[in-house]
């Protein structure tokens, strides 16, 4: 009879891996839910000058878990004229995307559910099913604030995922391999992929924060204009599973393909001596990443659905396309492909940097002469 | 023991989702059902082409189809007006001629189906590089083909919706 892993039969080994790795990544889930929901708040908090929550427990840390209890505790609302197949779907078609993506996240050496020779493709796949839950949501819940929401989620999240996946092929260019775990063996030094490769590091980044619908791009839930958006009609744990699991599960998702693809995954200092480490590493860093998208998130406005489409159109994929077109090239000519694709990559991006202002300046002259021109009539007769 | 059983359960599942899902697009009355089913019946296929050891067809078809075309989809049907119509009309006519068809279609599958033996696939699902390769080498003419059929889908698409600005202004103007 073979022997498996830890002596036991395959035949048992196999099953029971399933239902472990699940319930792990339902574990990782929920409670990274709790904590980066505490996070927020309390890192906006700081950032704005005020306390956040502090009344349960010591610093506030079990307020979001008597949320989490308020919310599995309430009643379970549905509004009137919703359409009550799609309204109860909405909810598992956003969650069960995000929760297979974390199949192919490799926690450390050989903590991964599966090592997928697509798995970069895999991921993509799947961050493209959520948009599908969030229209359906919209449509569903009979409310103008949510239609809005949906469709204008439907435009961003298409928009801004060809960009995404414009960042990620420059990655795979380089490092020859679509899997998680080859490229993160293939950052084994000090010099990662975003040193060599910082320009589609930072399209992936603006790409993630619209994919994830955070600000600046969250206009399918913008409060001040739509309510909630599309998750406007839902309450309870429905809401919960919509807004608090999904959400913090997918900037989780986003945030560990980053660390991955251009951090090293979990390379870092002791990894070889010691393999557990590596979940260390990995943490770390996804952790790190998510903080400056809170960082960004009580920084920045909101922007205009034209401003959204404009940036996306004209400034991400042109970009993106220039990007590729630059690696490509560049790792066709070279032998040694990765120093001077970093130098190319670093003119692109300071140069991209560089223009924006330009652009920016431009823009704002014209609407000035613009504003200037329509009030002259009005100066004149008075 | 082993998991031999698993294949052949899963494609039962998978082809009964195929069939019935494939089926009720065409029947139902609801059309956001009848997207959302049709996003299942891809959802379906992507589950045999994986079977079939193609994962990358798979991964294109999940990511083309469900996350971008049906999207599209219901994003049209949300700015469609929306009501139960009678779907008996669409039908009645078209039967007769439509059974023709499929008939004519279906008895030359069904016999190539069980009496067809295909060679082995060259590059496998998951070798991206031997399948690129294959791609833009031997399947290059069809590959552009498709392209530029597309990309005619496209402009064709833009001049049938595009407004003419200064004429419609005119109308206007003159009522």
């Amino acid at each position: 009879m073979p022997i498996g892993p830890f002596g036991l039969d395959p035949v048992i080994w196999a099953p029971l891996r399933l239902v472990v790795a699940v319930a792990l990544a339902l574990f990782l889930i929920l409670n990274g839910a709790l904590l980066q929901i505490y996070l927020e708040r309390k890192i906006q908090a700081m950032m704005q000058d005020r306390l956040g929550p502090y009344h349960v427990g010591p610093f506030g840390l079990l307020q979001t878990f008597a949320d989490a209890l308020k919310l599995i505790a309430k009643e379970d609302v549905r509004p009137k004229g919703t359409d009550s197949y799609f309204f109860l779907a909405a909810p598992a078609l956003v969650f069960c995307p995000m929760l297979a993506s974390w199949v192919v996240l490799p926690f450390a050496g050989d903590i991964v559910g599966a090592n997928l020779n697509i798995g970069l493709l895999y991921l993509t796949t799947l961050g493209s099913m959520t948009v599908l839950g969030i229209v359906v949501a919209g449509w569903a819940s009979n409310n103008k604030y949510a239609l809005v929401g949906g469709l204008r989620s439907a435009g961003q999240l298409i928009s801004y995922e060809i960009p995404q996946i414009l960042a990620l092929v420059s990655v795979v260019l380089v490092v020859g391999s679509l899997s998680m775990v080859d490229i993160t063996r293939s950052q084994a030094g000090p010099l990662v992929n975003v040193l060599i490769l910082p320009f589609s590091f930072v399209i992936y980044f603006i790409a993630a924060l619209a994919e994830t619908n955070r600000t600046p791009f969250d206009l399918p839930e913008a409060e001040s204009e739509l309510v909630a958006g599309w998750l406007t009609e839902y309450s309870g744990m429905r809401w919960g599973t919509m807004l608090a699991l999904s959400e913090y599960g997918n900037v989780t998702v986003v945030c560990g393909i980053l660390a991955t693809l251009w951090l090293g995954g979990w390379q870092g200092p002791g990894v070889d001596a010691l393999p557990l480490l590596g979940v260390v590493w990995f943490t770390l860093k996804v952790y790190a990443l998510i903080l400056v998208f809170m960082w960004i998130r009580a920084t920045l406005p909101r922007l205009r659905i034209d401003q959204l489409m404009s940036f996306c159109w004209k400034g991400l994929i042109p970009a993106a396309l220039v990007n590729i077109l630059v690696v490509a090239v560049l790792s066709l000519a070279f032998p040694d492909t990765r120093v001077p694709v970093a130098i190319g990559s670093w003119i692109l991006l300071i140069a991209f940097v560089a223009g924006l202002p330009l652009v920016q300046r431009r823009r704002l002259a014209g609407l000035r002469e613009r504003a200037r021109r329509s009030a002259l009539p009005v100066r004149a007769a008075s | 023991m082993t998991f031999d059983f698993v294949e052949p359960v899963v494609f039962a599942v998978l082809s009964i989702g195929v069939i019935g899902a494939g089926a009720a697009v065409v029947l139902i009355n609801r059309i956001t059902a009848a997207a959302l089913l049709m996003a299942l019946t891809f959802l379906c296929m992507a589950g045999m082409f994986v079977l079939l050891g193609a994962e990358t067809i798979a991964a294109f078809q999940v990511l083309i189809y469900v996350g971008a075309i049906t999207v599209l989809i219901l994003y049209g049907v949300m700015f469609t007006k929306y009501g139960d119509r009678p779907y008996g009309l669409f039908f009645q006519r078209q039967t007769p001629l439509a059974a023709v068809f499929v008939f004519a279609l279906a008895v030359p599958v069904a016999y190539w189906a069980f009496f067809f033996t295909s060679p082995p696939p060259r590059p496998g699902g998951g070798d991206l590089p031997a399948l690129a390769t294959s791609v833009f080498t031997d399947y290059a003419f069809p590959f552009e083909v498709a392209s530029v059929l597309l990309l005619a889908a496209m402009v064709g698409a833009i001049v049938l919706t595009k407004r003419d600005e200064t004429h419609e202004f005119d109308e206007r103007r003159r009522r």
